[in-house]
């Protein structure tokens, strides 16, 4: 397979909270890696970083202090290239035991650095889906036109009409009802599900070599969901492109990933292959996974149970992550052989089985 | 480098936190130099009322014309006929403060009904508001004075009342935008599902709690217009009239030597001016980032 | 354009064309209260010139079949002004429409010209304050803002005409009517600047470019437009900036006229704004009157082409309700 699309390695992006003079940890440590072609699924409670950790692969944090360490690896076009380069000489980072207690930061320089390195890359390496459709197109301007100025920017095309006529192609292989009819219309004319086949449409018409989806059904309604999902799927199958899935449910990760990383308090705590890791009897898997497997309302689950579980507790507040491990106030697996272990110590992310690796005290040492 | 620093209390609750404590250092500034400004122009009331002066503000001393700041015994200096700037700076101050007050009250009362009726009955009544509103925005308000004064030849009082009803739709569109607001939060709809009558909802849950700071920031940048247009009105030769000082006034007053390269004259009451509105916009506009952007959000 | 699209948004056009014509009844009836309450009666010279006495004016009245009933006047007046007859103005006897008309222009030029200094002066401000944030570097041009907007206008008037005339000797210190024609327009520039300066919205038209600005960039859209690699000014331009900025100059142009009665008294300019000094000095209500009718005349025609502006802009516009007197 070669190297992978993408790596991202100990990834921390931070927020500041003014009033309560304390960072959030929104992302606190993130690795993960994307194979050519894969569909990596990242699966995780809201506020457990997983839209932070897009944000910040394509450079568009926006508050303060934003990426604060780490590397995000991408390698297209036979280059490689490392979208964080040079970070450290922007930020400058104080810890006291462990935590980071105060950061440093050229904003202003850092900004101008990642336009610099990212211009190349937006939309046609990187492009991105984002949640919400019908605010992620612009209001003032018609469907057609913001596809086709993705295609004048990213791909060489003879001209205008040329990159029109692409522009409805898409829109029909999006499965756009009418094409020509919702090219001429401006998102206010659009239901919801519509804006995301345009939203699709334009991420795709680039042909970039990843694209990111944050939680590419939030907001939509529940037929509508499956219906993107469906033609999520049909692309996947057409196109392969490797693609970074985002999303708090469970089973449009399951039906659409390779792969699966559980995230849960900005860290990633569990990534396999989808079929392990999202599979209920499969047994060594992180106690959060299985947690969030026995809340999903499956036929499954209510056969064997009769019940739904719901995870005890509340999502750790980024502004006070705990010093050990991050689910370990919710965790109804802690055997006194470990307790002290997981009340001290952050695990670290172990592999367990080829591919599958899981941060938690039950597993090694 | 923007630095960031965690403190090792980082538990506390953020609904706690005073907006005061949090608020940033420009808004402070803001409110201080502000507050300064106010309790500048109110000791110079006082002052003026009970007289309490260096020199009598209409006293002519032929002897001692344009002098700079700081000559003889004189302060501030003296103006064309030798009167001491100072204390016509601080006499000034009556030409616009009651006046003043008068026109406020009148915008935040009227503004406030107004408002509170738009924005809480909705409907007819709104679309009524907006129509006055649209109405009075329509005339320039120096304009309508003068008409005003042509008609009427009235004083300065008179000219307040036309400040104040000129003021309600600023401060009706606010009313009825935070009520807008809360209805969005579905505050109100929970007021109502509690069996709480409409006047108490009204008085209390919407006007008390939510828009007194609105009001209170209204008023400040109210005085601060009020200012503005007694000023230029005395400035035109209306209003207050000479030998009784008004800034407006004064600064006219010094035109001739001005052009002549005696500035101070003119110069002192305009700086009056600058820093007394200055003073009223900021402190308006730091409650604004402390008190209401916060709450907004 | 489409011409199905071109259909709402006539609608909408009559419609705010229909309500400009009702405020504007408004106005009217607001100044024919103000006369009508006078103490008096000026209507005797407004609808038949000036008359010795009462009973004399009675008799006139009587004989010409002029309405007595307050309703029966306003629409003898309504009819006038309509006709353009604004009555006779009583300091210099001629008709105070034509002379409106004939001082109108050189208030038109200040002020659409001041309003342009404004927004030259305040649009970078705002530009650079939203996109760069507070920064140690725009802080002082925010406060600078605000201290040019408190300054009174007419000492503003005094300082640049000291500077410029006498210590630069750049411009004759006369009036634009006496000045060498060559000059004339030079000198003009001068009252321009001062009032777009001074006229005290360079502080409240940074503030809300700004605000508007800060809050379409934070929008999701523009979100998309960086994550797509198009230029994010392409974008926000409509609703961060070009929509926002007929909004408030639209909203400013009652304290702009405010400003130009000032200024045009500081600098002995011809216009419209002296011609009201001068009328509330004389007491000549036919002047001031039709000088008020026109000012706001002049500031719902100012709204209508905001309005005309945001409808061709916004291909929301014929959807949504009008936003009305909310807007700020």
């Amino acid at each position: 397979m070669g190297a992978p699309l993408l790596e991202i390695e100990s990834l921390r992006t931070y927020f500041y909270s003014r009033s309560k003079r304390a960072f959030i940890r929104a992302v606190d440590g993130v690795t993960l890696a994307l194979a050519r072609g894969e569909t990596l699924g990242v699966v995780g409670e809201s506020g457990s970083g997983k839209s932070v950790t897009a944000l910040s692969i394509t450079g568009l944090i926006g508050a303060g202090p934003g990426v604060i360490g780490g590397t995000i690896v991408f390698r297209a076009d036979g280059g490689e290239q490392n979208l964080l380069a040079d970070l450290e000489r922007y930020v400058d980072r104080k810890e006291v035991d462990g935590r980071i207690v105060e950061v440093s930061k050229d904003e202003a320089g850092w900004r101008r650095k990642v336009e610099r390195i990212m211009a190349p890359l937006r939309g046609k390496a990187i492009s991105v889906i984002f949640q919400n459709p019908k605010s992620a197109l612009n209001p003032f301007v018609r469907v057609g036109a913001q596809i086709t100025e993705v295609i004048r920017l990213h791909t060489p095309t003879k001209g205008a009409r040329e990159a029109r006529e692409q522009a409805l192609d898409w829109l029909r292989r999006v499965k756009i009802d009418s094409p020509r009819l919702r090219f001429d219309n401006y998102p206010y004319g659009l239901s919801g599900g519509m804006c995301q086949r345009a939203v699709i449409a334009m991420a795709l018409a680039s042909e970039p070599a990843l694209l990111i989806a944050d939680e590419p059904t939030t907001g939509l309604d529940a037929t509508i969901q499956s219906e993107i999902v469906g033609l999520l799927a049909e692309l996947k199958a057409e196109i392969g492109i490797a693609t970074l899935l985002i999303s708090h449910d469970i089973r449009v990760i399951s039906r659409l990933a390779d792969n699966v990383a559980v995230m849960y308090g900005g860290s990633v705590m569990e990534h396999g292959p989808a079929a392990d890791v999202l599979a209920a009897r499969f047994a060594p898997k992180h106690p959060y996974t299985t947690a969030l497997l026995a809340s999903i309302p499956s036929e499954q689950n209510v056969r064997d149970k009769g019940y739904l579980t719901v995870i005890e507790g509340e999502v750790p507040d980024a502004v006070d992550l705990p010093r050990g491990c991050r689910f370990y106030a919710r965790c109804n697996r802690v055997t006194d052989g470990v307790r002290d272990r997981c009340a001290q110590r952050e695990p670290a992310l172990q592999e367990i089985a080829p591919g599958h690796r899981v941060r938690c005290w039950l597993y090694g040492e | 480098m923007k630095r960031y620093t965690q403190i090792e209390d980082a538990s506390r609750p953020a609904s706690d936190v005073s907006p005061w404590k949090s608020a940033g250092t420009l808004d402070l500034a803001c409110v201080g130099y502000g507050l300064i400004v106010v309790a500048a122009v109110l000791v110079s009331y006082v002052l003026g009322v009970f007289e309490w002066l260096p020199y009598d503000p209409e006293h002519i001393s032929f002897g001692l014309l344009n002098a700079p700041p700081g000559s003889a015994g004189h302060l501030l200096g003296t103006d064309f006929l030798g009167r001491d700037i100072l204390s016509r700076l601080i006499v000034a101050t009556q030409a616009y403060f009651l006046p003043g007050l008068v026109a406020i009250a009148i915008s935040l009362v009227a503004g406030t009904v107004l408002g509170a009726l738009a924005g809480y009955r909705g409907g007819g009544v709104e679309v009524l508001v907006t129509y006055f509103n649209n109405l009075v925005d329509s005339f320039p308000r120096l304009v309508l004075i003068l008409l005003v004064i042509a008609v009427f030849r009235v004083d300065i009082y008179y000219i307040m009342i036309i400040v104040g009803v000129t003021g309600v739709p600023v401060v009706a569109s606010l009313v009825a935008g935070k009520i807008a607001f809360l209805r969005q939060k579905h505050f109100i709809e929970a007021a109502h599902v509690l069996g709480l009558p409409a006047h108490v909802i009204v008085l209390k849950h919407i006007l008390w709690h939510h828009c007194a700071p609105l009001l209170v920031i209204r008023a400040t940048i109210g005085m601060g217009e009020v200012i503005l247009i007694e000023t230029s009105l005395s400035y035109l030769g209306f209003g207050v009239q000479e030998p009784t000082p008004s800034w407006g006034n004064m600064v006219q007053a010094g035109a001739n030597y001005f052009f002549q390269g005696k500035f101070w004259p003119s110069t002192a009451p305009a700086l009056a001016i600058l820093f007394t509105i200055l003073g009223f916009h900021l402190l308006g506009d730091g409650l604004n980032g402390i008190l209401e952007d916060r709450s907004g959000k | 354009m489409k011409l199905s699209a071109l259909k709402p948004v006539a609608l909408v056009l009559s419609r705010e064309l229909a309500l400009t014509a009702l405020l504007l009844l408004g106005v009217s009836l607001v100044v024919f209260v103000i006369l009508f309450l006078a103490p008096g009666d000026p209507f005797s010279v407004l609808l038949e010139g000036q008359m010795p006495s009462h009973e004399a004016r009675a008799g006139v009245r009587e004989a010409l079949g002029i309405p007595t009933t307050w309703y029966g006047q306003y629409f003898a007046w309504l009819g006038n002004l309509l006709r353009g007859n604004f009555g006779t103005s009583i300091r210099t006897g001629l008709p105070v429409f034509g002379e409106i008309v004939r001082v109108g222009a050189s208030t038109l030029y200040l002020t659409l010209g001041s309003m342009l200094v404004t927004l030259l002066i305040a649009v970078p401000i705002a530009l650079h304050a939203s996109v760069r944030g507070a920064t140690p570097f725009n802080r002082p041009f925010t406060l600078l803002a605000y201290v040019v907007s408190a300054l009174p206008v007419f000492w503003l008037g005094y300082v640049a005409i000291y500077l410029v005339s006498r210590q630069l000797g750049v411009f004759p210190l006369v009036s634009q009517a006496s000045a060498p024609t060559e000059r004339a327009w030079l000198y003009s520039l001068l009252p321009i600047c001062v009032l777009g300066l001074g006229n005290g919205t360079v502080s409240e038209v940074v503030r809300y470019l700004r605000e508007e600005l800060s809050r379409v960039m934070a929008e999701d859209y523009i979100r998309t437009a960086r994550a797509k690699g198009a230029s994010v000014w392409r974008h926000a331009f409509r609703e961060g900036l070009l929509i926002p900025m007929t909004e408030i100059v639209a909203s400013k142009i009652p304290f702009i006229l405010g400003g130009a009665v000032i200024v045009e008294q500081v600098f002995n300019w011809p216009g419209m704004g002296r011609m009201a000094w001068q009328a509330a000095q004389d007491r000549d209500f036919p002047a001031i009157m039709g000088i008020a009718m026109v000012a706001a005349t002049l500031v719902r025609t100012g709204s209508l082409l905001q309005r005309v502006v945001y409808v061709a802009v916004n291909p929301r516009a014929s959807q949504q309700r009008r936003g009305g007197g909310w807007a700020e």
